[in-house]
């Protein structure tokens, strides 16, 4: 009796440490489906909008002539500036930049680094001798913008390589969201799946499914376009956590782990919210 | 006439009990305060991520010195190295109970 207690036991331990992306990717939809059987998971790619009718109709609305679409423009000039040395952003990316948004955050199996989109686009910029871009408004954000505009429509689709620095990655972004912090003691988890759908004062929270499919995101309150790591910024603020660089590691990891989480789930960014 | 021998004597210890008499700190003891506030607040931020309150009190505590309350200064540092403190109590209760809340 003894020995089959501590053979459920190790089962159990196993099972839950030892967890592959794709399992746990499986295991939230599941969870979400379960929490809200009759939605089409695919929907919450529009956040709060995938909960609340009343909220949907008016976002609509306001997608008819969408606060983002400067940004886009802005972001395609940018994009296609040449820099001193007669370079383009185009030069450092696949397909030219165009249609791959799906595929970052990625794991740079060279380097050991996890890189996100922004932090692809100030590296083209630093290896072509150019000045790096603020992180979180403005002109990246805008690139960005341009950049998953033209991968609308394509799947998530971000990799774990055969790489146990790759898998160390993830489990630590996934750590960070699951983690109480800040003198709130909030984890994200604890809003966006919880709570997901439920009111936090005046807002509906959105849930963590296809939380990474739209970002660049043009928010009211900010007045702005702004990049998925300055919603992490102020997130941890609003738990009264102090902030981590913007492309710090820790940031890099929570958006690997939060794309992988989004895989299969259509773009759509950019995009608007209160 | 022996209740008069000790009227003096409680005079002078209301006198010494009294806000006005308490012994305020000084400069000094407020730099040492903030000195330790800093360190453990460093210390901490190496470990987990801090609450935003700690820097703020700390700024708060600067405010009050700067206008010679040495006491409200001291007070604040302290507080400050405090929220530190609960910060790395925290995270590491959360770094044994997160993976509780991961759908299995």
């Amino acid at each position: 009796m003894k020995k089959l207690i501590v053979a459920c036991f190790l089962t159990v331990m196993m099972a839950s440490a030892h967890a592959t992306p794709e399992q746990d990717r499986l295991a939230l939809r599941a969870f979400f489906q379960e929490r809200f059987p009759k939605l089409d998971l695919n929907e919450m790619i529009n956040g709060l909008y995938a909960f609340d009718e009343g909220a949907r109709e008016q976002w609509l609305e306001m997608e008819d002539f969408p606060p983002y679409e400067i940004a886009i423009e802005e972001g395609e000039e940018a994009f296609n500036k040449p820099f001193a040395n007669g370079k383009t952003y185009a030069d450092c990316f696949a397909n030219g930049g165009m249609g791959v948004k799906q595929d970052f955050p990625y794991f740079d199996v060279g380097t050991g680094e996890i890189i996100t989109m922004e932090y692809a686009i100030n590296k083209c910029r630093t290896d072509n001798d150019e000045e790096p871009l603020p992180w979180l408004v403005g002109e990246l954000a805008q690139i960005a913008a341009y950049m998953a505009y033209t991968s609308r429509g394509n799947k998530m689709n971000v990799v774990i390589p055969d790489d146990p620095r790759a898998l160390a990655a993830y489990e630590a972004g996934k750590e960070y969201y699951y983690t109480r912090r800040g003198q709130l003691e909030f984890a994200c988890e604890n809003c966006h799946m919880q709570s997901a759908g439920m009111m936090l004062r005046a807002d509906r929270l959105s849930g963590m499914l296809g939380q990474a499919t739209h970002w660049p995101v043009y928010r009211s309150k900010w007045g702005e376009i702004g990049t998925i790591q300055k919603r992490f910024q102020e997130c941890n603020s609003q738990v009264r956590a102090k902030p981590y660089e913007a492309q710090s590691q820790e940031y890099r990891q929570l958006e690997y782990f939060l794309s992988y989480m989004s895989n299969g789930m259509e773009l759509n960014g950019p995009a608007s919210r209160r | 006439m022996k209740r008069n021998l000790y009227l003096p004597f409680s005079a002078l210890l209301a006198v010494l009990m009294s806000p006005a008499s308490a012994m305020a700190a000084d400069a000094d003891e407020y730099v040492a305060a903030l000195e330790k506030a800093q360190s453990q607040i460093c210390e901490a931020a190496t470990r987990v991520q801090l609450w935003n309150t700690s820097e703020a009190l700390l700024e708060e505590a600067a405010e009050a010195a700067a206008k010679g309350n040495f006491d409200e200064g001291i007070k604040l540092a302290n507080e400050a190295a405090l929220h530190a403190e609960l910060a790395v109590a925290t995270a590491v209760r959360e770094k044994k109970n997160w993976h509780l809340y991961v759908p299995k």
